[in-house]
């Protein structure tokens, strides 16, 4: 099932890029990208590894490893529209539905036998429990060998030097599974993609804080986390470089991504992967655009190619969802004042003890920035749970409640 | 001697009376309401004067159901999962898988074809696909209940209901007929959410069920729309016994006979 | 240890030190999750979100504890790092200590703990005025090892249905020892145990093995053996988990001594398995099999993901061997166990073979 359907994705957006006129096309090279991805996940011919979200996914492709977390099975399976099967197999199995979807999404999905087999798994504490426990569980199932990453709450030089110390024992570890060396030249090559697609990715979003925004509200989703898998690859720089050029010229011929933009808002951890009309009614109905996406973000130096691991671990650490609220709050007030935001979404999806679990706490320290802050209970990948008519009023009375306040301070 | 069953439930209190060779000699239902001891007391003087069997010649009571600490004069309290299992061994002998969905909850057992249980699940924390939502989308509908599971023989559409919870239920189902969905066709929706859910229950005891005998009791058995799509999403035939919702009821009298008997 | 100790140190998970809280001149408190402080939790972080950790701000926030002065936090979770984060909102004095949690008892890891418990031992000493030498700290661990021992022994006599006052006595006992100052609760219990067995109400009932985070209430144990059940093992966070035995040595740092008895202390649910892999379900039978139990009942509180996360593969394995599973999913309230007391009842009946 899986298979067939990235070689038909591909083949699709081949065919589309081809023969495009419009010019606007990073979008379409990225999801290209991942249906590549996809398929050397499915094509039986690859080494692959399943892991968590904060893997060094660059000295994996280095290592000659296609990496993939496990929640992108979860958004991939709901963006297809067919994750109600794996939800209900995880169900059968007795496991608890106040879990989040993306876990009991690949649960059933691999109890179906929809999830290629790995050479090896690599779980990491961050960002979530529930997600280590997942993983545990699916090396049980295909009886692999686990390696297991603590990414520490705090962030000093203590915390980088034991995380680098983990990533050079991962290194071994791989080695003992594919019975090669790290070549130092590859991980040089590797590293030196990872920057090029670092530098094009802030250029791209110093492109997107623009007034207007060239950005359109579906061209960033997911957009940081799905790169952080092709870091480390040539493929990866040149989507990143795709995305800057195409703003830039955007920018430069002031064409906004929302014509008549006369709100923008930051969006909070999880896209709703599924198909669903309420970013475009945002755009539609109220000229307004999702410029910025918390989890795009990039607050990483450039990485050393003579000594990287540093560099890896301080990236690991540096993610949003890593450590304490506090840092998460300083991290989306920073993107709420480069963005000039309006106001933000949070949507606290169902089953996540990050994003919903410290729904109270974002929103207070988010308000004493004065971002207001809607946020929507929704389920970011069941779309059984999604109540349309529910949410589209509520995005409504939030984005009405936003044009009044500027409206009344003299704007736009 | 006779012994005597009664299974508290939430919308209705059962009795069944057995005789010394275990066989039903009489039944009687009435509805729980609000106060619970007095219905109690009262399907228990409906069932012997029904069968006019004075109260010296009933050996024993067991009592079952959510309400089963309230019944007096009982030998014991058992739960209604082990007494579902005794009394559809009674009802359908070499039954291996039963789903009992009652007025609040649902439950599926798997038994070893002899009455005994050997694993069991149970949704009681939400009335979702229980006795309690059908009474609330009837309602919705505005149609009689037990006119609920004949309405959609005709049906043959794959229109779905996406929240199987009662209240989000009830304002799709008021939406659904806003938008001009057939009431067949609704219906249909309704009975495959209940029996999506049911077979999501099922399979928890019994992941596997080629093979198994499987039947249904509770008073929602009663509901052949319910019945049969539940067949169909199981791909596999489902007994339902003469008195579904008996069953409880008769498998507290079946051990209160066991256990005078053993003595 | 002396009369030094007046300072209370708060903490809620079972991997906290105890002996260097002591030892740095506090009273280690545990806030369980236990009481009727209404529920505002929910607003701070979000409903859907761990019931112990609810239950504990709730606590803070309804003013039902004494006054800390640390409350030690382990990063084992997501919720734990939740509370930590959330603390200042309901006690916004009391300064939070968190202590990070590797995953693994490699070299490594035992050796980034350490520094951590020399972290921890500093921001104490900053409370209290009193950073433990060496000596004391050796000194605190043989005194916690001793309060262990005492349990495993009293933990036996439970399982054979002897011990006076059984399971919920014996839990009161676990609820005492981790709120109270140690010197009282040792001379105390060691009275206790040197009392004569006395058969107990459960010591006929049908064998199980209770396994799950946190329950901390006595009268589940009450619960359970109502219905007939008597528990031969008990594998819980606030129950059997709380305290375990380090090793002792003088001539050893006993940072060390610390950090490698943490890291591997019994398994729980924030436990990665990575050698064997998913080694719960098996550890769940093993122990299962070892203590004759006839039965398992997982107690799991709402939205625990790491163990909920883990249920199915326990359930297949305990299935293969027939060995019959209950998951009861708790909200450390007693209402919510006490509605799921026909599972409870169904299951011991089940267990009992009722009426064939």
């Amino acid at each position: 099932m899986m298979l067939p359907y990235f070689e038909n994705l591909i083949q699709g957006i081949e065919e589309r890029l081809a023969t495009d006129k419009s010019g606007i096309v990073a979008r379409k090279r990225l999801t290209l990208e991942t249906a590549r991805l996809g398929k050397r996940l499915y094509s039986g011919e690859e080494r692959i590894t399943w892991s968590g979200l904060v893997a060094p996914y660059d000295l994996l492709a280095a290592m000659g490893i296609v990496p993939c977390f496990v929640e992108f099975i979860g958004g991939m399976l709901a963006s297809m529209g067919s994750i109600d099967p794996m939800l209900e197999q995880a169900d059968q199995m007795g496991y608890a539905t106040d879990c989040c979807t993306y876990h009991r999404a690949v649960t059933g999905a691999v109890h179906q036998g929809l999830l290629p087999e790995p050479d090896f798994l690599i779980a990491t504490s961050a960002v979530c429990s529930g997600g280590m426990a997942v993983i545990e569980g699916l090396a049980r199932h295909f009886d692999k060998d686990l390696f297991v990453i603590h990414v520490p709450h705090e962030k000093n030089e203590r915390a980088v030097a034991y995380l680098a110390d983990q990533f050079r024992a991962l290194t071994d570890f791989v080695t003992e599974h594919t019975g090669e060396a790290l070549d130092p030249d590859r991980l040089r090559m590797a590293v030196d993609n990872t920057n090029r697609a670092r530098a094009a990715m802030i250029e791209t979003y110093r492109w997107a804080r623009q007034v207007p925004s060239p950005a359109r509200s579906r061209d960033l989703i997911n957009f940081g986390i799905v790169m952080a898998l092709f870091l480390g690859t040539e493929g990866g720089a040149e989507v990143a470089e795709a995305y800057r050029d195409e703003f830039a010229r955007k920018a430069g011929e002031n064409i906004a991504g929302v014509p008549g933009e006369q709100l923008r808002l930051l969006w909070l951890q999880n896209r709703i992967q599924f198909k669903n009309p309420l970013v475009e009614m945002l755009e539609q109905e109220y000229q307004t655009a999702v410029v910025a996406e918390e989890l795009n973000d990039i607050a990483w130096d450039p990485i050393d190619p003579e000594d990287p691991y540093p560099g890896f671990a301080r990236r690991a650490l540096s993610f949003s969802l890593v450590g304490s609220t506090a840092h998460r709050a300083q991290s989306i007030q920073r993107l709420a004042k480069d963005y000039q935001v309006d106001g933000a979404i949070n949507p606290c999806h169902w089953g996540c003890r990050q994003g919903t679990g410290a729904r109270g706490l974002m929103g207070e320290a988010l308000r004493g920035a004065g971002v207001p802050t809607l946020n929507l209970e929704v389920d970011c990948v069941d779309p059984r749970n999604f109540a349309e008519g529910q949410l589209r009023t509520r995005l409504q009375a939030f984005v009405e409640m936003l044009l009044d306040h500027k409206a009344a301070a003299g704007g736009p | 001697m006779f012994y005597l069953g009664v299974d508290v439930g939430s919308l209705s209190c059962d009795a069944v009376l057995v005789d010394e060779q275990g066989q039903m000699v009489d039944w009687a239902v009435i509805p729980t309401g609000a106060r619970n001891v007095e219905s109690i007391a009262k399907v228990q003087r409906q069932i012997l004067a029904k069968s006019g069997i004075p109260l010296q010649q009933v050996g024993a009571t067991i009592a079952t159901g959510y309400g089963r600490d309230r019944v007096e004069g009982r030998l014991a309290s058992v739960t209604e999962i082990t007494c579902h299992g005794r009394g559809i061994q009674a009802a359908l002998a070499g039954t291996e898988v039963l789903v009992d969905i009652g007025g609040q909850d649902s439950k599926a057992m798997l038994l070893d074809g002899k009455g005994r249980v050997l694993d069991f699940a149970m949704n009681d924390k939400c009335a979702a696909g229980t006795g309690r939502f059908l009474e609330a989308m009837a309602r919705t509908l505005e149609i009689e209940l037990a006119q609920l599971g004949h309405l959609d023989k005709d049906a043959h559409g794959d229109l779905t209901l996406s929240s199987m919870c009662t209240v989000f239920a009830e304002s799709e189902v008021v939406s659904l007929i806003a938008e001009g969905a057939a009431v067949p066709e609704i219906v249909r929706g309704l009975h495959r959410a209940i029996a999506n859910r049911t077979r999501t229950l099922i399979k928890r005891v019994a992941p596997n069920l080629s093979g198994l005998a499987v039947a249904m009791s509770g008073g929602v058995a009663r509901n052949p729309g319910v019945v049969r799509t539940l067949g169909q999403v199981l791909d596999c035939e489902i007994s339902v016994p003469k008195e579904p919702d008996t069953i409880g009821a008769l498998g507290a009298a079946l051990i209160a006979r066991d256990r005078s008997v053993k003595r | 240890m002396n009369q030094e100790i007046t300072k209370l140190a708060g903490f809620t998970c079972a991997y906290t030190p105890l002996p260097l809280l002591a030892a740095a001149g506090f009273t280690p408190y545990r806030i369980l999750p236990v009481g009727q402080a209404p529920d505002q939790a929910g607003s701070i972080l979000h409903d859907n979100m761990c019931p112990h950790v609810k239950r504990v701000l709730d606590r803070a926030l309804d003013d039902d504890l004494p006054g800390l002065d640390a409350l030690v936090v382990i990063n084992s979770c997501d919720a734990m790092r939740r509370l930590a984060d959330a603390w200042p909102k309901a006690r916004p004095a009391e300064p939070v200590m968190l202590l990070d949690l590797p995953y693994s008892a490699d070299e490594r890891a035992v050796n980034f703990l350490r520094q951590e418990l020399l972290a921890l031992a500093e921001k104490l000493a900053a409370g209290s005025g009193r950073l433990p030498s060496q000596e004391e700290l050796h000194q605190s661990i043989a005194t916690y090892n001793r309060l262990a021992r005492l349990f495993d022994r009293l933990d036996a006599r439970a399982a054979a249905g002897t011990l006076t006052g059984g399971r919920a006595g014996l839990q009161r006992w676990h609820q005492r020892s981790v709120t109270e100052p140690i010197d009282k609760i040792l001379a105390e219990l060691e009275t206790f145990a040197a009392d004569n067995d006395h058969p107990d109400k459960a010591a006929a009932g049908a064998p199980i093995l209770l396994f799950g985070n946190v329950l901390a209430e006595t009268e589940a144990f009450d619960l359970f053996e109502e219905a007939g059940a008597r528990i031969v093992a008990e594998d819980l966070c606030t129950g059997s988990r709380q305290l375990t035995v380090l090793p002792e040595n003088p001539a050893e740092d006993p940072y060390l001594i610390l950090a490698r008895g943490l890291l591997n202390r019994p398994p729980c649910a924030r436990t990665i398995h990575a050698e064997p892999t998913g080694d719960l379900a098996e550890q769940v039978m093993r122990r299962a099999q070892e203590t004759g139990a006839r039965g398992v009942v997982a107690h799991v509180l709402k939205f625990c993901d790491p163990y909920l996360a883990r249920l199915p593969a326990v359930h297949e394995r305990l299935r293969k061997e027939g060995m019959p599973l209950l998951v009861l999913e708790g909200d450390c309230t007693m209402r919510s166990l006490g509605q799921q007391r026909t599972r409870i009842e169904a299951f011991v009946e089940m267990l009992q073979g009722e009426e064939s």
